[in-house]
């Protein structure tokens, strides 16, 4: 019996997946709807229609074939969004150069990994799936949609903006500073390798773009008067720095201290370089105003430091402070163990700092969608966006709410009631039942998960 | 037991070499060899009873029953009983390849290694580094006769080349041709923390070989360039992105090494980047992207190293077998209550997550086994690769994926001879017993991959391996 049970939820879980890029329908009656951008509205009812939010409102009717739920007593809000996770990473940082600019975490997705699901469990429906901080300038970031089931290529976000990880401070100069014996080995070697490489970059477009003139002139010259260029290359890294100087990139930065968020400031502002987050800035709460009049954001912790030396001048009041002095301001995980929780990180903005419960929750779902830039499509209830949406039990700030149901683009990829008891989808033939880390997977906050792999590296 | 070589002086071998194709004028001069009174095997299984086979020069003259044995023939009689196959061929293997240095020295900047130091040595070509290997003899015994090598290496380790396999030290005189593809995997840069470089990560392989590939395009550029303007500045030379030309050009397949669908997924990426033909080596996952295989014209050389039945489910069927067993014995004795009870008792310790687990693992597994046969039936051309495995093991593989999948013994040697040869594009001169191909054969005592058959001789470009003797 059991094992007919079992292969029927099999079964289930393995239709997930096949399906996973259709896109899914649904009508949530007579909830309370957590607009986010729109205030709260009692006793709705909100449709998808083929992965979109088509209507919102009271006694919506359905096309026949719209599965419905009853949302009496409980509440649906947008899907979670995690602006700094290394949920799902093959490989988190390539640490062998203070700049990879070149590398992208879109070729780093493992789409197998069952932290996919328990984030869905915790109403996340997107995550920005970032390099780690060994390097200043990291690799490229990559918005994903917890699809659990599909293929890695699936998984992204469509039309997300572009994104890439900087750092500063001590995890750039204590791998290859101290680690190598190159710069950067302080926070003035950290800047300048930032400057450096954007003007490297800029001069690189010069001589690219004087060859490729050259290149065609010689082509179209028929009588053989004009001299061959030196071919200059392509260079992947440079193009990747011209294109955030030239604003097609979203900056992510890693950084902790006050002085090193007003000098990336400085920098960018050098470059023209706009609409960046710094992500953690524990220390942002002293530089807010500043940070606020160059229109920059923040994604930091609700409570979470003292896990190195620049990480102690900490408040629980960052995000708040943030947020009275008008920063656009998210809560990240940069855990897989918090990501399932992110709502009790939004609520302590509330217990600490008195941040409105509209704020709190806008922390988790619009503001980061904004700096993922992604806000258009996804980030709150609105009639046109994407249907992404989570069913709470109760109060998504309350302690007691459990998430019911997570849908993306309207369809469901978790149902509380539906939960197998073993929900890996990529099995090994040679995995060992207890070897494959799987049971083990959370033993409190991971430390430093931003440099995970480095430290394996350093052991080898 | 010695391998002895029985034909071949020096002299001869090389004058073998040069009358390789035809020449007929000469064929004359070098005395003929035969096989007869044995049961041919062809590729696709058909057989030839009572045939005889001659040679000369190392190319097949005469295949067929009766055949009229030229005078000056050294003759080996089968005497009724003994099997002759096409010899096997190995669709990649790195026998002979030196080691990978260890105890690098560190880098001043590990970020820019020289090129060996990141794993990109594709001008390496195999002739020139083999050494001698004992793999090769046991190659040799296990019934392959012709290897594509490649060498031990990283991202791109070098370039693929085949060899006949008659001695356990090969070298160019035993290239059967050219190299005829690039090697490519995603392996990161040789070292640890210590020594190690960039790119240390797979997005690092990958970004690392998209900038050699546009730092070899702007070198060819600059280089015909130069052909025309020798007033301009000179090129400099390079010979590892010279290597990389053929690749550019799309003149010659890469041949990855690659196991999970997500990282032949990522291979397609630098496929559709640059367009040029790959070969799928190893390629546990491969039939999960049938349909993309097809579309791309990708041929796959699969590893033979299939991974062992999982422990707990030898002990479930041998159980299972035991009970058969027991049941019908103990049926007669009345008895078979207690069995019963402490099957049910085992199961229950079982969570009804390990279970799932079990029941998901199982699915893998014979997906996996039944990798081979899922791209057959998709229409991809397939082959094998031994993977480095002894004659002792590639004989429980075999068995392993015969007992557990649609595929015959027929069938794998069909994929180790003409298949491989296909793929290998060598196609027109070996996998099959024929007249005008090259003389690459085994003689056995029995059918090929059975229990208790021996391998007597093996045969390859026309040279005598016997080891019967002494």
């Amino acid at each position: 019996m059991n094992n007919i049970l079992t292969t029927l939820l099999i079964l289930a879980v393995f239709s997930i997946g096949s399906m996973a890029q259709d896109k899914g329908s649904v009508l949530i009656q007579n909830t309370t709807l957590m607009t986010i951008t729109d205030g709260i509205i009692e006793n709705g009812d909100i449709l998808i229609v083929d992965g979109i939010i088509t209507a919102i409102g009271s006694d919506l009717s359905a096309p026949s074939d719209v599965p419905v739920v009853d949302g009496t007593g409980k509440y649906v809000m947008p899907g979670i969004i995690d602006a700094h996770s290394h949920l799902n990473t093959v490989s988190t940082n390539e640490a062998r150069n203070p700049v990879t600019a070149e590398v992208t975490m879109e070729e780093s997705i493992n789409p197998n990994s069952v932290s996919i699901y328990r984030a869905l469990a915790g109403g996340v429906t997107s995550i920005h799936l970032m390099h780690g901080s060994a390097n200043v300038i990291g690799g490229q970031g990559e918005t994903l949609k917890l699809r659990y089931g599909v293929s890695q290529d699936e998984m992204r976000f469509d039309q997300a903006k572009r994104t890439i990880k900087f750092a500063l401070g001590e995890n750039p100069t204590r791998v290859h500073g101290q680690g190598n014996g190159i710069q950067p080995r302080t926070r003035m070697g950290v800047e300048q390798i930032i400057r450096s490489h954007f003007d490297e970059a800029l001069d690189y477009r010069i001589q690219r773009e004087a060859y490729l003139a050259a290149k065609e002139a010689y082509q179209k010259d028929r009588r053989g008067r004009i001299a061959p260029p030196v071919p200059v290359a392509k260079n992947l890294r440079y193009d990747v720095l011209n294109d955030i100087i030239d604003g097609d990139i979203l900056v992510h930065c890693h950084s902790y201290r006050a002085d090193e968020i007003l000098m990336l400031m400085r920098v960018f502002n050098d470059y023209g370089i706009k609409n960046y987050t710094f992500q953690h800035a524990n220390e942002a709460f002293k530089v807010a105003p500043e940070i606020a009049k160059n229109g920059a954001y923040t994604s930091v912790f609700a409570d979470w430091w003292a896990y190195k030396f620049e990480v102690y001048y900490s408040t629980a009041y960052n995000a708040t402070i943030l947020n009275e002095n008008g920063v656009t301001n998210s809560i990240n995980s940069d855990s897989n163990e918090l990501i399932r929780h992110l709502n009790h990180e939004a609520a302590k903005t509330v217990r600490y700092g008195e941040t409105s419960e509209a704020d709190a929750l806008k922390m988790i779902t619009i503001n980061p969608a904004k700096q993922l830039g992604i806000d258009e499509m996804v980030g709150s209830l609105e009639i046109g966006k994407q249907g992404d949406v989570a069913i709470w039990s109760g109060h998504p700030l309350s302690i007691y709410s459990k998430v019911e149901h997570t849908y993306i683009d309207g369809k469901k990829y978790f149902d509380l009631i539906m939960d197998p008891v073993d929900m890996r989808i990529s099995v090994d033939s040679d995995d060992s039942y207890t070897d494959t880390g799987f049971n083990n997977f959370i033993q409190g906050r991971e430390e430093d998960s931003c440099m995970s792999d480095v430290f394996e590296l350093i052991q080898q | 037991m010695k391998i002895k070589t029985t034909f071949v002086g020096v002299a001869s071998f090389l004058g073998m070499l040069l009358v390789w194709p035809h020449m007929p004028s000469m064929a004359q001069e070098v005395p003929a060899h035969a096989i007869t009174n044995v049961t041919i095997h062809m590729a696709d299984g058909a057989t030839l009873e009572r045939a005889d086979i001659v040679w000369r020069n190392g190319i097949i003259e005469q295949v067929g029953v009766d055949e009229t044995i030229p005078f000056d023939a050294f003759v080996i009689d089968g005497g009724d009983s003994l099997h002759v196959y096409p010899g096997l061929i190995d669709g990649m293997a790195t026998w002979g390849s030196p080691e990978a240095p260890r105890d690098l020295p560190r880098l001043e900047n590990p970020g820019k290694p020289p090129y060996d130091r990141a794993g990109a040595q594709p001008q390496r070509v195999p002739e020139h580094y083999l050494n001698e290997d004992k793999a090769l003899e046991a190659a040799m015994k296990a019934g392959f006769t012709l290897v594509a090598l490649g060498l031990d290496g990283q991202m791109l380790p070098g370039h693929i080349q085949p060899f006949n396999i008659s001695a356990p030290k090969l070298t160019q005189a035993h290239a059967f041709s050219d190299p005829l593809a690039l090697q490519g995997s995603f392996e990161t840069a040789p070292g640890g923390w210590g020594s190690g470089a960039y790119p240390s990560t797979q997005m690092g392989v990958m970004a690392y070989f998209r900038q050699l590939m546009y730092d070899a395009t702007a070198l060819q550029e600059h280089m015909m360039y130069f052909e025309k303007h020798s007033e301009m500045t000179q090129p400099e030379q390079n010979e590892v992105l010279e290597a990389l030309f053929p690749l550019v050009n799309k003149e010659q397949p890469l041949y990855f090494e690659v196991d999970s669908k997500e990282e032949i997924e990522r291979l397609f990426r630098l496929q559709d980047e640059f367009g040029f033909d790959v070969v799928l080596v190893s390629a546990k996952e491969a039939s999960a992207l049938s349909t993309e295989l097809k579309a791309r014209n990708i041929p796959v050389i699969a590893s033979l190293d299939v991974t062992d039945m999982p422990d707990w489910l030898e002990k479930e069927n041998k159980e299972a077998k035991k009970d058969d067993e027991e049941g019908s014995e103990s049926s007669e004795e009345g008895d078979s209550e207690d069995a019963d009870y402490s099957e049910d008792a085992e199961s229950e310790d079982l969570t009804e997550e390990e279970l799932m687990f079990r029941s998901k693992q199982k699915e893998a597994w014979e997906k996996e086994l039944n990798n081979v046969s899922a791209l057959l039936e998709a229409g991809i051309p397939t082959g094998f690769t031994s993977a480095g495995l002894n004659p002792k093991e590639l004989q429980q593989k075999v068995n392993l994926v015969t007992e557990n999948s649609p595929l015959s013994m027929n069938d794998i040697i069909e994929l180790m001879t003409v298949n491989n040869a296909q793929i290998l594009g060598i196609s027109n001169r070996v996998g099959t017993i024929k007249e005008g191909n090259s003389a690459h054969l085994i003689l056995t005592d029995g059918p090929l991959f059975e229990k208790g058959t021996n391998i007597h001789i093996q045969v390859s470009q026309g040279v005598i391996n016997d080891f019967m003797e002494d």
